[in-house]
């Protein structure tokens, strides 16, 4: 009688507990960190800030480490000589406060501030910078940056005729130009002399290294690492910033990156106020939680502008690997993707795919790229008949009336498309497609798999059509040269082209001309005419560029979101939390 | 509650063969303008319709005109009269699908497969726990040992490989078998274990001494006298992989050996009420643990339901 | 005994070798390698310097070979995600998911069992109750539960949401570190005893009605047993074997770690660096898990034959033949 008393007892306090739970707002107890103050005011140092991501560094040495969390660590312990703004894009002075230009552009002398410190208190010299690019270039480092900072494949090189001047020599004349040089991260040389004498630069700093044997310019040292659970950055106290107020630099004492492998899990400690601000932006589907965090006051939601990038839909070009399959008759001329592109309903594909938070495009570059995007590029607007009519005119269409054209010898246009598993928006892309291809009759099956197998059919060339989204470091299409360049390693959808078409050889004079032209006027006038060539011919097509929306807790200060990542750690040393 | 649990049983057994009847929509087709949209107010001889205000918020409104429903009607046990206005009585998921009707369509998959893969991991687990039961010494240490490798080598790791090897859109069919059969493979050393641990020890008993001597054959000890003796074991092991089957459905799906999206099962619906955070505002997306629930409820009930009931005793030792 | 435990050594080392190998061989055949990490952009040079490094070039037959030899030197290899040698990975991560375990396994041995005394012991409203909440937790995925979890810790802010360390926890001393992992252990603890303690509940439940049936409870009765002493002295020890069987096998699962748990939960542990080894195609880091969840499992297994063995008298007989 009593036990059975005390469980109904229990039962009923378990169910009120957790209806309690349930409706209360968040963040009822513990860590709600609520704030009616309103944004802005003055920023004051001292604090902590929580970020987080989906995994650790493989290491700490910046020439070898290309994985994203490298470069987060990059920038934050870091430093080069001239930076690329993330808000505006443009390049502005960093280590070095100014530099000259030759008369033909092609040697630049920088001149370092003065006092600069390593994050040890030894002096920063330009002896580090040439010790530096010479680590890169280094044959037995392997550093992929040597690519980055080379130009037509010859290396940018560097002198330091004194201890506060770099002089920087360009090969030849290059279009990014001083913007390559974002990339020359300083490394130490007191630090790391030894090592590249010794043959073992490439192993030197890896994720063992103890953080006192690590130096930096940036705003932060790293204080420690606990593998796949966080990284701790303490300020440093030697770097070279001061606000504009002669407050000095940065206002955070100290930056926690905690590793959460689970985007849900991710979320909802965001909610909580156990993150301060993540990696990425926020998927589609999560803008409503995080709306209502906003409405409750604990996170601020900003849209950041369009993605710069935008998912891709293509089919395998190269005909070796389609060997003797009669549909690659078809699918191979220009009037197939043509007819494809006539058929999908962007407006509608932004809809149902992006929840409405997209806006067509035609083309890879799409308007969240201020400094490259072409308006005029040559678009292709919905119309189901002229898409027809484009498919009868190379031979397709439904003679058998089982709503799949085909062609002469009856070989039907039907296809699996390979994605990414796991990723909403493309398998809610696919099945938009697929729904939108049916009354043209061209029919569509999606094969999600799983992401290494995914790109070893792709680098394998060993699919018929693919649906993916790839990243940018840079809006610079020369940082995608291996992309656009028929022989490059990147060229997905045509790996390994040893015979390019006509137009594919005519990118390919465009694109070096590109990377080759001082003038950015020039640049972005022979940039459009590869925007134009690939709206004529389209290899890939695109369909939509998603809004970017990035959500952040509320007692963060000074966050100015990019549409590049990181979203907002690009500008930690402006950060402050109330 | 022998009874109700059959009777549970039987219902959703019903459910699921009659899906396509019970179902006001089919399990596939996405109504654009209803994403995330949640259950559309059912008043019986009429329902509520949503108008869509704004996606990404995932805004909806009722409507003021009601619109009539159809019981009885055009195949299907209940459904909206106007083709546009769809009866969502679950709500929709993320790609405009009406979650009811997935549910009733899931059964099939995940019942199907789990019920069946059940009852292959039974026997086979039975069969070779009892031989090693009963056999002991050399036998014994082969199949326990080779049980063991089948269970710590990570299914996953056999599962991938298997994609390799698969072609790339399989026929639901065959995905099917390639479930059950990858099911059974991966758990019959589970039960193995326990009923080769019964049998052990139960071969040690008077009775099987008795029933040598009077000259029964090693098979017929076997099956006719020892295995009932883990009947009870078998039986509360088969309660407890049937929702573990169902659930172990989706981790294949992710990892690629599974059903296109557009066929429903109730563990890949679960996966996509993953994002937690909106499950307090769209509690109807989990509506497939519920249906796991009942399905494993009832079948706990029928097997442990009546039979042999415990006897009450109160604290005097006196039978009640 | 000590030649039972020698036979039981020698075959679990023998399960190790043939997991381990079969674990290499399968991430070799699977479709993609290590270097697909390196994502979709990466330059020939370094992938070719990957393949070399981790000896993708060899036949997969060939790098079972080569790694078999240097394991026997307990040199597993490099990892290729971490850069760094395996056997430290997974030297922390077993720690971690050990402790984790053991929290688990012992939540889930005191509820879960006791409960399954009671609901195989009697009828009415209690054990239907209980009954009811073990059936519950066997229908929710182990991904929902932790996701709940993480939702129900986010919200009232009782226990940190996840990972197994807090940041104040750098600058403290030992005594501090233990009671931070302390704070964070509840969670993920729960995530794995829920369903574990709902597994127990139901075996020992059948396995307690069984026994309850038998005669010599009747008879212990009659000779004045009360209740309470019989379910606990005479009835539960009869009802272990099956029971056994079954918590060896969660001992070895659970020290191999549950890698949705983990994950979700951010404990960094075994099962979550297993899943991610095997994504990555990291085939050294691959092999090394497999090993590692190998050993566990043997464990496990002794574990329950030793409880097998001072649980039931019968079989210390016959074992002594």
């Amino acid at each position: 009688m009593k036990a059975r008393l005390l469980g109904i007892v229990v039962t009923a306090a378990i169910l009120a507990g957790g209806y309690w739970v349930w409706t209360s707002p968040d963040g009822a107890g513990g860590l709600g960190r609520q704030n009616a103050e309103r944004e802005g005011g003055p920023q004051h140092r001292g604090g902590q800030l929580v970020t987080s991501g989906r995994a650790g560094p493989r290491t700490f040495n910046r020439f070898v480490g290309q994985d994203q969390l490298s470069s987060v660590l990059s920038m934050l312990t870091m430093g080069h000589l001239l930076r690329v703004n993330l808000s505006t894009f443009e390049v502005e002075p960093w280590l070095a406060e100014k530099w000259d230009a030759s008369a033909d552009n092609l040697t630049y002398t920088f001149h370092l501030r003065p006092g600069l410190m390593w994050s040890d208190g030894v002096p920063f010299t330009a002896d580090d910078v040439v010790f530096s690019l010479k680590a890169i270039f280094d044959a037995k480092t392997g550093s992929y940056l040597q690519d980055v900072l080379s130009v037509d494949g010859k290396p940018i090189t560097a002198d330091a005729p004194d201890a506060s001047t770099v002089v920087i020599h360009f090969p030849a004349p290059s279009g990014p130009g001083l913007r390559l040089l974002d990339s020359l991260w300083v490394m130490p040389k007191h630090k790391l002399e030894s090592a590249l004498a010794a043959g073992t630069f490439a192993k030197a700093w890896g994720t063992d290294t103890s953080p006192s044997d690590l130096a930096g310019m940036g705003p932060f040292v790293i204080r420690e690492y606990v593998p796949n659970q966080r990284i701790v950055l303490d300020r440093n106290p030697h770097y070279w910033r001061k606000a504009d107020d002669g407050t000095q630099l940065p206002y955070l004492d100290r930056i926690v990156y905690e590793v959460i492998p689970d985007q849900d899990a991710e979320l909802l400690r965001l909610q909580s106020g156990d993150v301060d601000l993540t990696q990425s932006e926020l998927r589609p589907d999560d803008y409503v939680p995080a709306k209502r965090a906003e409405d409750q006051g604990k996170l601020k939601l900003a849209e950041v502008g369009l993605s710069p990038k935008a998912d891709a839909f293509w089919f395998n070009l190269k005909p070796e690997a389609w060997k003797s399959d009669p549909r690659f008759a078809f699918v191979r001329k220009r009037e197939f993707r043509q007819a494809i592109s006539y058929a999908v309903d962007r407006e509608k594909y932004a809809e149902n795919v992006y929840l409405g938070a997209a806006v067509p495009i035609w083309g890879p570059v799409t308007p969240g790229n201020t400094l490259w995007f072409w308006p005029d590029v040559p678009r292709y607007f919905h119309d189901v008949n002229k898409a027809k009519e484009v498919l009868k005119s190379i031979g397709l269409e439904d003679r058998n009336g089982n709503g799949v054209v085909e062609d002469a010898q009856g070989r039907e246009a039907r296809f699996t498309v390979l994605t990414q598993r796991g990723v909403g928006w493309y398998e809610r892309g696919l099945a938009e497609l697929r729904t939108q291809l049916a009354p043209v009759g061209i029919a569509i099956e999606a094969a999600p798999l799983e992401n290494a197998a995914l790109i070893q059919r792709m680098l394998g060339s060993d699919y018929e059509a693919m649906y993916q989204r790839f990243g940018t470091t840079d809006l610079d299409p020369a940082s995608e040269l291996d992309m656009w360049l028929s022989s490059g390693d990147a060229h997905f959808w045509h790996m390994g082209d040893a015979h390019p078409e006509p137009w594919e050889t005519e990118i390919d004079a465009l694109m070096k001309s590109n990377m080759t032209t001082p003038d950015q006027a020039k640049r972005k006038e022979i940039f459009k005419q590869v925007q134009r060539i690939h709206a004529e011919n389209l290899p890939v097509l695109y369909f939509v560029a998603p809004r970017m929306y990035y959500a952040y807790n509320v007692r963060v200060q000074g966050v100015k979101p990019s549409v590049l990542r990181p979203v907002a750690l690009w500008n930690a040393d402006m950060l402050s939390v109330r | 509650m022998r009874a109700a649990g059959g009777v549970l049983l039987v219902l959703m057994v019903f459910v699921a063969v009659a899906a396509p009847w019970l179902a006001p929509n089919p399990p596939d087709q996405q109504f654009d303008t209803y994403l995330y949209a949640p259950p559309t107010p059912f008043h019986w001889t009429s329902f509520s319709s949503l108008r869509l205000i704004n996606r990404l918020e995932r805004r909806f409104e009722v409507r003021e005109q009601a619109v009539p429903v159809r019981w009885f009607g055009a195949g299907h046990f209940v459904s909206s009269a106007d083709a546009n206005a769809p009866l969502l009585l679950l709500g929709a998921d993320s790609y405009g699908r009406d979650i009811f009707a997935r549910l009733v369509y899931g059964g099939r998959a995940s019942l199907g497969i789990s019920v069946l893969a059940t009852l292959i991991t039974m026997i086979v687990g039975a069969a070779i726990g009892g031989i090693a039961g009963y056999a002991g010494g050399a036998v014994d240490e082969v199949l326990s040992r080779f049980s063991d490798f089948v269970l710590v080598l990570p299914s996953i790791y056999v599962v991938l490989a298997l994609r390799a090897v698969m072609p790339l859109v399989l026929p639901p069919a065959q995905v099917f078998a390639l479930l059950v059969g990858i099911f059974a493979l991966v758990s019959w050393p589970v039960v193995a274990r326990g009923v080769r641990g019964i049998i052990a020890s139960e071969r040690e008993r008077e009775y099987v001494t008795a029933g040598l001597a009077a000259g029964a054959g090693p098979m017929r000890l076997l099956a006719v006298h020892l295995m009932p003796a883990a009947r009870g074991y078998l039986l509360t092991q088969a309660t407890l992989l049937l929702p573990a089957f169902i659930l172990a459905e989706a981790t294949l799906s992710y990892v690629g050996l599974g059903f296109p999206t557009s066929v429903p099962t109730w563990g890949t619906m679960l996966s996509d009420a993953s994002n937690v955070a909106l499950v307090g505002e769209a509690p109807w997306m989990l509506a497939p643990a519920a249906a796991i629930f009942l399905v494993v409820l009832a079948v706990n009930l029928v097997v442990q339901g009546r039979g042999r009931s415990p006897i009450q005793f109160d604290v005097d030792g006196r039978r009640s | 005994m000590i030649r039972f435990l020698l036979r039981r050594l020698a075959f679990a080392l023998l399960l190790v070798i043939a997991v381990s190998s079969s674990a290499l061989l399968l991430t070799r055949l699977a479709p993609g390698d290590l270097t697909t990490e390196l994502g979709p952009r990466a330059r020939a040079e370094d992938i070719a310097r990957a393949r070399e490094r981790f000896d993708l070039n060899r036949s997969p037959v060939g790098q079972l070979g080569g790694w078999a030899l240097r394991a026997a030197r307990f040199d597993f290899g490099d990892s290729f995600l971490y850069d760094r040698p395996v056997s430290g990975l997974i030297r922390r991560a077993a720690g971690n998911t050990a402790v984790l375990a053991i929290t688990a396994l012992a939540v889930a041995t005191f509820v879960g069992i006791p409960l399954g005394i009671i609901t195989g012991s009697r009828r009415g409203g209690m054990a239907a109750l209980i009954r009811g909440v073990s059936l519950l937790c066997l229908s929710i995925p182990p991904l929902l539960t932790s996701l709940l979890l993480v939702f129900l810790a986010s919200r009232t802010g009782w226990l940190p949401a996840g990972g197994m360390t807090s940041v104040e926890a750098v600058d403290a001393g030992w005594s501090a570190w233990l009671l931070d992992v302390m704070r964070h252990l509840p969670l993920p603890a729960l995530a794995l005893a829920l369903p574990l303690a709902a597994t127990f509940e139901r075996l020992q439940a059948q396995a307690m009605t069984e026994t309850i049936h038998q005669p010599f409870v009747t008879a212990a009765l009659a000779r004045g047993v009360t209740w309470r002493q019989l379910l606990i002295d005479h009835a539960w020890r009869a009802s272990l074997r099956s029971m056994c069987a079954v918590y060896g096998l969660a001992i070895g699962a659970l020290l191999s770690g549950s890698f949705v748990v983990e994950y979700v939960t951010a404990w960094p542990g075994l099962g979550r660096l297993m899943y991610e080894a095997l994504r990555a195609r990291d085939v050294y880091l691959v092999a090394g898990c497999a090993a590692m969840g190998g050993v566990f499992l043997a464990i496990g297994s002794v574990v329950a034959d030793l409880l097998l063995f001072a649980a039931d008298p019968r079989v210390r007989e016959a074992t002594a033949e």
